[in-house]
C-alpha cells in the first residue's frame, strides 16, 4: 500500500498570515523601537519598523537655542558616546565662525572620542550578548566601561553626557595623574580584549546564531547608506576619519577593520577590533599630547557666526554622524540637520528582514547597535 | 492572595485586639513588598543607561532585591527612565494599567520629572506625572546609578508606610495624581 | 583620477550653475528645475561612483522662527507661582533675504575617493515637490519621509510617503518656521 504524502502546499492550504507586534516595550529593541512583523508560519514576509518613540524635536529647539546652549542637546542624540555627537557640532560651527581648535584641544578631543568609541561598544558588546541569551558578557563589559567613565568624571565630572567639547576647543585639561590612570586603564583593557574574543566572538553557539544571518552585501550597504562599521562589516573601506581626517587624524596610524561578508558576526566582530584600534590611537595621542591652549582665541560667550553653510562630520562610534547648519548671522542657529548614522542605518531592516525566521529578528537589529536617541532625535 | 489580604481589615477588626494583629501584619507584609520589588526592563532614553549600569556588576542594584522582569504583568515597580515623548505616552499607560496592584512608579531624570531639557518642545510630555502617578522623583540629566539607588531606597520607605485597611497603598492618590500634594498619602 | 562631478554635471544640465553661497568646502551646485534633480543624480551615480546618498534635507528660509511653535506655558508646579521668563526670540540676521522658499539639499558621496557634492533646489514653500530619489537610492526612502514629515515637502513616486517621527494627532510640519503648536492632550496650559 502506497502512503500519499501529505501537501505542504496547494490549494485550500494556504496559510493564513500572522501580525507579530515587536515594541515599543520589549527587552531587545534597545529603547523603543516598534517593529510590525507579518508572518507566514515562522517566514516574515514584511517588516516595518515604526520610530518617533523617542523624537523630542532636538533640531526645532536649537533654533532658539545659542551655540553654546546646543552643544548640551547634542549630547542627547547618541547618549551611547556623546563626545562625537559634541565634536560633530562643534566642528561645523567652528567651521561658519572660521576658527580653529588649538593643537592640544584637537589631541584631547581625539583621546576622549576614541575612549568613548571603547565605551559605546563595551555596550553595544554586553547587550548584544544578552539579546543572543549570553548574560555573562554584560558584566564584563560593563566593569570596563566603568573604568573610562571614571576617568570622564575625573575630566569634566559627567558620567554621560559630557558637553566637554566647547566651541573652539574642550573644557577641561588633564594632568599627569590622569594621563596615567588613562594608560593603566588602557593596559588593563588589552588583554580583556582577547577575553572576549574566547567569552562571546567564538562561542560556537553565538558563532551559530550569527554567522551567515542577516547577510548584507558591500552594494546593498552602500544603497541603503549605511555607515560606520555596519557598512565596513559588509567590506567597504570608508571611514571619515581616514577620508576626510579632522582634529589630526592624518597623523595617527591605524587601521580601519573589515568584514568580510556583512553578516551579524561580521558587524559584530568589526566592533571588536575597532576597539583594538582605538586603544592604538589612544596610546599614540596620550605620547604625543602638545602643550598649550585649550581653548581657541576670540570665543564670545553669545556666539555670532557670519552668514553660511556649512557641513562636518565625523566617525562617530555608531557612524557617519553629519551636522548640516545654517546661520544667517544671529544667536541661534538658522537651520541644523542631523544626517544621524542610527536613523539611516535602521532604513535597511524593512529589507533585510523579509525572508528571515523570526528567531533571527533580534539577531539582525541587535547587531546594527541603534541607539534610538539618534534613530529619532 | 489579593482578597485574603482585602479582606483582612474587615475581619481583623471585628476580633477584640485585631489592630494589633493589623499592624503586626502591616509590617510583615510590608517588608516582603519592599525586599521584592521587581522592576519592568523598560528603557526610554539616556538614562536607560545608567539604569543598566545600576544592574551592572559595579553598583549591584539586585542586592535590594531587584529582580528586572520583561513582562508588565510581573512588575512592580515602573522605572520611567528617560523622556517621555507623546507619541510613547499612550504605550506607556498601557504598560501602567498592565502592572498588578500594588504598583510603583519612579521617574528617573529631568525628563521623566518635568521635561528637562526639552521643556518647550512640541513632542514632548513635560514630566510622566501627567500620565501617569509618580511615587518618587530622581533629579539629574542623567542621575547617577547611586541617585537612583536613593531614589529607590525612598520608595522602600514609602512601601514601609502603606497600611493595609488604606487600601492601594502608596498609589492610592492615583484618581487625583501626584502633583496634588494636598493628598492625603503625600 | 578623481572625477569632477562638478564640470560634468554643468556641462549635462546647461540650466545649473556652481551655488553663490557654497556649503563651506564642499562643490556645490544649484539646480534649475526640480526635474534636474533625477537626471544629476543619474549621472552621479551611474557615470561618476557616486553611489551612496548620504544627505536629503531642505532649509525654510521664510524668516526668524516663530515662537509659536515651542511649548512657552510654564510647568505648573505646586512649589512655585512665578512664570518663567518667556524664551529669546533669536534676531534676524542682516544682509540675508528671506524669502517663501523651501531650499532643498542633497549630497551625495563617492565611497572610493571619499568625494561628497551638495545639490540644492529652491522649491516654493506652498505644494513643495521634487521627484523622489527612492528609484535610485534606496537610503533615500526614510530621509524622505522625515523631510515630509518635518518640513512638508512632497516627493512626487516616493512608494510609502507617510509620517515618520511625530505623532500621528501633530498637525503641521514642526520645521518650518511659521509652524504653530497646536495645544494637544499633552499640554498642560
Amino acid at each position: 500500500m502506497k502512503t500519499e504524502e501529505p501537501l505542504v502546499s496547494g490549494p485550500g492550504l494556504e496559510m493564513d498570515t500572522m501580525f507579530v507586534n515587536l515594541g515599543p516595550q520589549h527587552p531587545s529593541t534597545h529603547g523603543v523601537l516598534r517593529l510590525g512583523l507579518t508572518l507566514a508560519g515562522e517566514v516574515i514576509t514584511k517588516a516595518f519598523p515604526d520610530i518617533g518613540y523617542l523624537h523630542r524635536g532636538t533640531e526645532k529647539l536649537m533654533e532658539t537655542r545659542s551655540y553654546h546652549q546646543c552643544v548640551v542637546l547634542t549630547d542627547r542624540w547618541d547618549y551611547c558616546s556623546a563626545m562625537p555627537n559634541n565634536l560633530a557640532f562643534c566642528l561645523a560651527a567652528e567651521k561658519l565662525m572660521a576658527v580653529q581648535a588649538p593643537p592640544r584641544a584637537q589631541a584631547l578631543r581625539v583621546i576622549t572620542c576614541e575612549l568613548n568609541r571603547i565605551a559605546s561598544h563595551l555596550i553595544f558588546l554586553g547587550t548584544y550578548g544578552i539579546d543572543i541569551g549570553a548574560f555573562t558578557p554584560f558584566l564584563y563589559a560593563f566593569r570596563e566601561r566603568e573604568m573610562i567613565l571614571d576617568l570622564y568624571e575625573a575630566l569634566c565630572g559627567a558620567r554621560l553626557t559630557y558637553n566637554y567639547i566647547r566651541l573652539g576647543g574642550v573644557a577641561s585639561d588633564v594632568d599627569a595623574d590622569w594621563t596615567a590612570k588613562c594608560r593603566e586603564f588602557l593596559e588593563f583593557f588589552k588583554p580583556r580584549l582577547d577575553e572576549y574574543d574566547t567569552l562571546l566572538s567564538f562561542n560556537p553557539i553565538f558563532l551559530a546564531r550569527t554567522k551567515g544571518i542577516g547577510v548584507i552585501p558591500k552594494e546593498t550597504a552602500a544603497a541603503w547608506g549605511l555607515s560606520g562599521p555596519n557598512l565596513r562589516g559588509s567590506g567597504a573601506a570608508y571611514d571619515v576619519r581616514k577620508s576626510e581626517p579632522y582634529c589630526g587624524y592624518e597623523t595617527y596610524d591605524f587601521d580601519v577593520p573589515l568584514g568580510e561578508t556583512g553578516s551579524c558576526w561580521d558587524r559584530y566582530f568589526c566592533r571588536v577590533q575597532e576597539m583594538r584600534q582605538s586603544v592604538r590611537i589612544v596610546e599614540a595621542a596620550l605620547a604625543a599630547l602638545p602643550g598649550g591652549d585649550l581653548m581657541a582665541k576670540g570665543i564670545a560667550k553669545l556666539p555670532k557666526p557670519p552668514a553660511g553653510e556649512a557641513y562636518a562630520h565625523v566617525e562617530a562610534s555608531r557612524g557617519d554622524l553629519g551636522i548640516f547648519l545654517v546661520s544667517d548671522g544671529g544667536t541661534a542657529p538658522y537651520r541644523l540637520h542631523v544626517r544621524a548614522p542610527c536613523f539611516i542605518n535602521l532604513a535597511i531592516l524593512q529589507d533585510i528582514l523579509v525572508g528571515k525566521k523570526v528567531a533571527d529578528v533580534i539577531a539582525v537589529l541587535g547587531s546594527f547597535d541603534i541607539v534610538l536617541g539618534e534613530v529619532d532625535r | 492572595m489579593g482578597i485574603v489580604l482585602d479582606k483582612f481589615p474587615v475581619v481583623a477588626k471585628a476580633v477584640p485586639g485585631g489592630q494589633v494583629l493589623l499592624t503586626s501584619t502591616d509590617y510583615i507584609v510590608d517588608l516582603g513588598r519592599k525586599y521584592s520589588v521587581w522592576p519592568l526592563t523598560f528603557g526610554l532614553a539616556c538614562c536607560a543607561i545608567e539604569m543598566m549600569v545600576a544592574y551592572a556588576g559595579r553598583f549591584d542594584f539586585d542586592r535590594f532585591g531587584v529582580i528586572p522582569r520583561p513582562s508588565p504583568r510581573q512588575a512592580d515597580l515602573l522605572l520611567i527612565a528617560g523622556t517621555v515623548t507623546k507619541k510613547m505616552a499612550a504605550p506607556i499607560v498601557e504598560i501602567y494599567h498592565q502592572m498588578p496592584e500594588p504598583r510603583f512608579v519612579i521617574a528617573m531624570g529631568s525628563c521623566a520629572s518635568c521635561g528637562g531639557p526639552y521643556y518647550d518642545s512640541y513632542s514632548v510630555v513635560k514630566g510622566v506625572d501627567r500620565i501617569v502617578p509618580v511615587d518618587v522623583y530622581v533629579p539629574g540629566c542623567p542621575p547617577r546609578p547611586e541617585a537612583l539607588i536613593y531614589g529607590f531606597m525612598e520608595l522602600q520607605k514609602k512601601i514601609m508606610g502603606m497600611k493595609l485597611e488604606r487600601g492601594g497603598g502608596a498609589t492610592a492618590q492615583a484618581e487625583k495624581g501626584s502633583r496634588d500634594l494636598t493628598g492625603e498619602a503625600a | 583620477m578623481k572625477p569632477d562631478p562638478v564640470a560634468r554635471l554643468l556641462a549635462a544640465l546647461p540650466r545649473a550653475e556652481s551655488a553663490a553661497s557654497p556649503v563651506k568646502d564642499y562643490p556645490t551646485l544649484r539646480l534649475a528645475a526640480p526635474a534636474d534633480i533625477l537626471a544629476a543624480a543619474r549621472i552621479l551615480k551611474d557615470e561618476l561612483g557616486f553611489a551612496y546618498l548620504e544627505m536629503v534635507t531642505a532649509v525654510d528660509w521664510l524668516g526668524p522662527v516663530s515662537l509659536a511653535g515651542f511649548v512657552s506655558s510654564a510647568n505648573p508646579s505646586p512649589f512655585t507661582k512665578k512664570a518663567p521668563p518667556p524664551p529669546v526670540a533669536p534676531a534676524a540676521g542682516a544682509g540675508i533675504a528671506y524669502r517663501p522658499v523651501l531650499d532643498m539639499l542633497w549630497s551625495f558621496g563617492n565611497l572610493q575617493t571619499g568625494q561628497k557634492v551638495f545639490l540644492r533646489l529652491e522649491v516654493p514653500r506652498d505644494n513643495a515637490e521634487v521627484p523622489s530619489l527612492t528609484s535610485l537610492f534606496a537610503a533615500a526612502d526614510w530621509q524622505e519621509r522625515e523631510a515630509f514629515d518635518l518640513l512638508g515637502v512632497r516627493f512626487s513616486g516616493h512608494p510609502n510617503l507617510t509620517k515618520i517621527l511625530t505623532p500621528d494627532f501633530l498637525k503641521g510640519h514642526p520645521l518650518r518656521k511659521d509652524y504653530a503648536h497646536e495645544k494637544d492632550a499633552y499640554d498642560e496650559d
